[in-house]
């Protein structure tokens, strides 16, 4: 499998860009992300991190201000969100279907694409496997391996380790950079310090907002503001905690 | 190319179970004959014996394998859509509204073949009904919106068809009434059978069109417009033509039920859950079930037995079987 054609490579830009649902508001957001990085969005629950990423991901339209982004966009569900008994091949392929308006199944081409997908991530052994027999943590590699192979310029992660263990977890989250190595723009909205820690930058949801490289933002100070209560243990960041 | 053929082989299996039982269900009875007497009669040529038994089966056996494939592809596609495994044809309250619909005409003193097409547009008319208010209401989940409009849908229709039973001759009309709303495959003319054959061919190449795209809103309509599927419009089509094709068997049988629930899920086991081959392999075990039940209603007895009773009784029982050992297999 190749990476990302080098024309769907693209920045992704929101000014002053308002998301939310019913009566809730979250912004504005100022996102200035070049191809290939990696943006941790942290916030605690409620606090609107699915929304924007539904927004992000154009499924919701923003209320207020402009965003362009890298189109396809490809959405990976938390873990347990997507059930389905299809073969892991099938399912995989099914990025590909809003390619062709009219062919009723994956062709030849959408399945080998699925398969190297697969390959790639280290999971090509479970192809034939329905999915729903997998487990968490090798579902969400299925899942990703669609997003590849959906070929999404920006992939939008919903709590992509949540619910995993350890050694899935870190599998996950080295897939995710493999995506960002060939050009894909992440965004992954999680609780999982240390997988944010790991990201290019990071946007913590407080009000106002804030923006910066990983390292740099995620304090013990900057946490407890975003949590609202001090946290016992900081993994991540930049210094011992006490 | 293993898999391939792997896909291929239940289906062609099914395909010829289905064709033997046609041919048996058009060679047994009061005048039997043979299969070669039987092509002889079909142009038109061969004995007599031959030529009545088929004129005299071929409407019944065509309505039962007709009314069995597209009450299983409508099953197939809203247990897909619904991601529930209990979705059935009546979930759309096509099938109540087809009943009211036939009830109204039969009061109104219309002919039979009317009585059918009122059937047919009732159905049309509280699926339609059904699809609107879901789509009225904006909050929540889609498909349990969908739900609860099918369920008032129903109940809506149910009672018209109650003031139709009240209000209904018990001597002329009740006894057509009753008929109806328990099934046959053994009513409708030959016209009759072809008309609904074409409606639900063309759902059915409607449905396997969409194949792999209903894989993909049976993800949840979230993923599929990630996915880039146009969601909503996708799941309308397949919701309004599954409503076609329960609408168009309806009309022809009356209610036969469990049919579109069981035969999916016998499919799934067979086939998988993928659509391109759950699709079809669904519409071949309905038919199947139907031929069956079909030859079951004539075999004790002058009488026919009602083939929605015949549905419930077998129906029933090897839906819980299915289910059970399903259960088992998937822990």
């Amino acid at each position: 499998m190749s990476g990302l054609r080098a024309d769907m490579r693209a920045h992704m830009r929101a000014r002053g860009l308002v998301v939310g649902r019913g009566a809730f508001r979250l912004g504005p957001l100022e996102l200035d992300l070049p191809p290939g990085r990696r943006l941790a969005v942290l916030g605690p629950n409620g606090a609107g991190k699915s929304t924007l990423l539904r927004t992000l991901a154009g499924l919701t339209p923003a209320l207020d201000g402009t965003l362009s982004a890298p189109r396809p966009a490809a959405l990976l569900p938390p873990p347990g969100e997507v059930e389905a008994a299809f073969p892991v091949r099938h399912m995989v392929a099914l990025g590909r279907i809003g390619r062709s308006p009219f062919a009723p199944g994956p062709s030849r081409a959408d399945l080998a694409a699925a398969e190297a997908a697969l390959d790639r991530l280290g999971v090509a052994d479970l192809a034939d496997r329905p999915f729903d027999r997998l487990s968490s943590g090798q579902r969400q590699l299925v899942l990703i391996a669609r997003t590849a192979a959906q070929g999404g310029a920006l992939v939008l992660a919903d709590e992509p380790t949540a619910t995993l263990d350890p050694v899935h977890a870190a599998r996950v989250a080295a897939a995710l950079d493999a995506l960002a190595g060939e050009g894909a723009l992440v965004v992954i909205a999680t609780h999982d310090l240390a997988l944010a820690a790991r990201q290019d930058a990071v946007l913590l949801l407080t009000d106002p907002p804030r923006t910066g490289p990983a390292g740099q933002i995620l304090t013990p100070a900057a946490l407890a503001a975003l949590y609202g209560a001090p946290l016992a243990v900081c993994p991540g960041c930049g210094r011992p905690h006490g | 190319m293993s898999r391939a053929l792997k896909a291929v082989v239940p289906l062609f299996a099914a395909l010829l179970a289905v064709t033997g039982l046609a041919l048996g269900a058009l060679m047994l009875g009061p005048l039997p004959t043979s299969p070669a007497a039987l092509l002889a009669a079909a142009a038109g040529a061969g004995d007599s014996t031959a030529q009545l038994a088929l004129s005299l089966r071929l409407p019944a056996v065509l309505t039962a394998v007709v009314v069995g494939a597209g009450l299983a592809l409508a099953g197939a596609t809203l247990q897909a859509l619904f991601r529930n495994p209990l979705a059935s044809p009546d979930l759309l309250g096509v099938s109540s509204g087809a009943a009211a619909g036939a009830a109204l005409a039969l009061l109104a003193g219309l002919a039979p073949w009317a009585m059918q097409g009122a059937a047919f547009l009732g159905g049309i008319a509280s699926g339609t009904l059904t699809l609107a208010a879901a789509a009225a209401v904006r909050s929540g989940d889609p498909r349990l919106a969908l739900i609860l409009c099918g369920v008032v849908v129903g109940a809506l229709a149910a009672a018209l068809l109650g003031l139709a039973l009240l209000a209904a001759d018990p001597y002329t009309e009740l006894p057509t009434l009753t008929w109806w709303l328990l099934g046959a495959f053994s009513r409708a003319t030959l016209a009759e059978a072809v008309v609904a054959l074409g409606l639900t061919s063309a759902a059915a190449a409607v449905l396997l069109t969409l194949g792999a795209r209903l894989d993909a809103l049976a993800l949840g309509e979230d993923q599929a417009r990630a996915l880039g599927l146009p969601a909503r419009t996708l799941r309308l089509l397949a919701l309004a033509t599954a409503a076609l094709a329960t609408s168009a068997v309806v009309s022809i049988s009356g209610l036969v039920g469990w049919i579109g629930l069981l035969a999916p899920h016998a499919a799934r086991l067979l086939v998988g859950e993928t659509a391109a081959r759950l699709l079809p392999m669904s519409a071949l075990l309905g038919a199947a079930v139907a031929l069956i039940v079909g030859q079951l209603a004539r075999a004790f007895g002058p009488a026919e037995i009602p083939v929605g009773l015949l549905t419930a009784l077998v129906g029933a029982p090897a839906f819980l079987a299915l289910f059970i050992s399903r259960a088992g297999r998937r822990p």
